[in-house]
């Protein structure tokens, strides 16, 4: 008889379970509850129903639920929040991993194929998850002749620099986690490192094709990054600014989309170039060079470096909603908070239910997020069409297209930006 | 605070830039050249000159760095590099180095250095694109047709001569 546990006795498990519980219990009671007394006391607490949240009060909230939204409100105004969860890094690792599931299920669908199908029985929604799962177990493999400290830091400084690039994106009025006075510039300085990390990434595998991919990638990031800035300059001349929340406020009436349409499809396919994408997707060219400067990196190194490309494909669509399509702007069509839930309470028969703490989001913000969402959608939604259309670009063609016709172009875009500046017609000192 | 970190950036910037110099590994110095150029615009930061340290930053740390690492990786050492190493080089250069920088201290705490206030706020770089097209503009014309001339002599250097017409590309 072939039993998993054969020497099993109910007292024992039993036994076990309580020494399990019993060494938590003394663990959390001479360690736990001391560590966290004494963050609580570091930190700044905030003021609650009109009393102070002392450490000594922290962990009320279980046992009196209407200090949870109020305690909830005060923590959603703190950087940390900012940083890991709304604007920042959860946000847009949401929308990302968003992304990479309905780019599998779209180009599947365009190319006739079914996708993913299996995993999670409905349209394999979990498949994700799966792969997540998979990256995480898998061994890390590096290379014998590998330059360890440089491969084993370039796929974490690849993620730190895409999630500075999306620290920068204002999602909705007051909403964005670095609100600078040159915001665009830092952008612009962000966008740099990129080709620096590939390039090392590359040469620390010490291996043919990625370092025959990281220069390909060298080539055509830094030949696509000297358009990419000259078409943004038209939308600064026009508003005057480089904050990035300022140039979406200044959008209120019309995006610059309707003025500048030649920058904004210039900086549409230096976006296409910048993310490597197809039809530009030379760097990663998988029928010629494997998975180009990617090929060396296994298991989580390589899940990082997806994630770090998803939350740059991810920035590059907010920026260019930001830019040109109006940001947050459009109209209102979330409904307002209804007043009498503030004042009455939520009457169900003969309970009332009084809930201190809400709104717990203003309707600006709520409007804003939703048209912003929508719109970095359809940008991401775009950008991920040529992949089921076009082959893939010869080098000398894209170097061609990025030196000669891309900067003319932007050029173009710069003059129209000055000949409605000068002409009074729009700009600070026009329409606005 | 701001003692602080400038100190860290010094320590940064200095140290970077010694590794640059004395480190085997070319990769790494260039790494090194690259810690340098970012402690610099770091003290631009502290000078609230947030312009010319993002300027720093995308430049030299982003195009210039870049340009470096793809020369030393597409070079051999070996080939450019004649190892001529003695002590009395090394003394010579770290004398010359002393003397260098002592006549420059001496400069610049001679220019009244010390008399300027500190407490101004940061210069807007509208005021810096209003004065190069007003009072300063023959500095932007002298720099615009350095660069156009610049550009032009790169053009022409790069463009090939051994290609025949049918090989290049419409």
């Amino acid at each position: 008889m072939s039993v998993i546990a054969p020497k099993f006795k109910l007292s024992e498990f039993i036994k076990s379970l309580l020494d399990n519980v019993f060494w938590v219990i003394l663990l959390m009671v001479l360690i736990g509850i001391p560590a966290v007394m004494m963050v609580l006391f570091v930190i700044e607490m905030p003021v609650i129903n009109g009393e102070l949240l002392t450490p000594f009060l922290a962990l009320t909230w279980l046992a009196d639920p209407s200090r949870v939204l109020p305690i909830v409100q005060a923590f959603m105004t703190t950087d940390i929040f900012r940083v890991m969860a709304f604007p920042g890094f959860g946000f847009a690792a949401l929308l990302a991993a968003g992304t990479i599931f309905v780019e599998r299920k779209m180009l599947a669908k365009l190319q006739l194929r079914v996708g993913p199908f299996y995993c999670g029985k409905i349209e394999g929604i979990l498949q994700l998850m799966g792969d997540g799962l998979k990256l995480i177990s898998k061994e890390i493999i590096i290379p014998a002749k590998a330059d360890k400290p440089i491969f084993w830091a370039a796929p974490v400084i690849f993620v730190a620099a895409a999630a500075a690039f999306v620290a920068f994106i204002p999602v909705a009025p007051g909403w964005v986690v670095a609100d600078v006075d040159l915001g665009l510039l830092g952008v612009f300085a962000v966008i740099g490192f990129f080709p620096i990390i590939t390039i090392l990434s590359a040469w620390s595998a010490n291996s043919k094709f990625p370092f025959i991919g990281g220069i390909r990638a060298l080539f055509q990031m830094v030949s696509f990054e000297i358009p990419l800035i000259l078409s943004l300059l038209g939308v600064v001349i026009l508003t005057g600014t480089l904050n990035l929340s300022e140039i979406a406020a200044s959008q209120s009436s019309f995006p610059w989309i309707i003025f500048l349409p030649i920058g904004a499809i210039v900086f549409f396919i230096t976006m296409l170039a910048e993310l490597e994408r197809i039809p530009f997707d030379l760097p990663e060219a998988e029928s010629e060079i494997v998975a180009g400067w990617l090929t060396e990196l296994s298991g989580m190194m390589y899940g990082l470096v997806q994630l770090g490309t998803y939350l740059k494909l991810y920035a590059f669509a907010a920026l260019f909603v930001v830019l040109f399509l109006g940001g947050w702007n459009g109209p209102m069509i979330v409904p307002p908070f209804p007043a009498e839930i503030l004042t009455d309470g939520i009457v169900m028969g003969p309970i009332t239910a009084k809930i201190p703490g809400l709104p717990l989001f203003t309707q600006e913000m709520l409007n804003g997020t939703l048209w912003f969402v929508l719109k970095t959608v359809g940008v991401i939604f775009f950008i991920l069409l040529p992949r089921g259309v076009f082959p893939r670009i010869r080098i000398d063609l894209l170097l061609s297209l990025g030196w000669t016709k891309l900067i003319g172009l932007a050029f173009v875009n710069i003059f129209i930006a000055l000949g409605l500046l000068y002409a009074g017609v729009l700009g600070p000192g026009g329409l606005q | 605070m701001a003692d602080a970190a400038f100190l860290a950036l010094t320590v940064i910037t200095i140290g970077s830039a010694i590794a640059a110099l004395e480190l085997r590994s070319l990769i790494y110095g260039s790494i090194a050249l690259m810690g340098t150029l970012g402690g610099i615009a770091g003290f631009f930061l502290l000078l609230d000159a947030p312009f010319v340290a993002l300027f720093q930053l995308a430049v030299y740390v982003g195009s210039i760095a870049v340009l470096i690492l793809f020369t030393v990786m597409l070079v051999k050492r070996e080939l450019i590099f004649k190892k001529i190493e003695d002590k009395r080089r090394k003394f010579a250069g770290i004398g010359l180095m002393l003397i260098v920088m002592v006549a420059l201290g001496a400069v610049f705490i001679d220019s009244g250095i010390k008399t300027i206030t500190t407490d101004e706020p940061a210069v807007d770089f509208r005021d810096i694109g209003t004065d190069f097209v007003t009072y300063y503009w023959p500095a932007l014309i002298l720099m615009a047709l350095i660069l156009a001339g610049s550009v032009t002599g790169a053009l022409v250097l790069a463009k090939r001569e051994d290609v025949e017409n049918d090989q290049r590309t419409s």
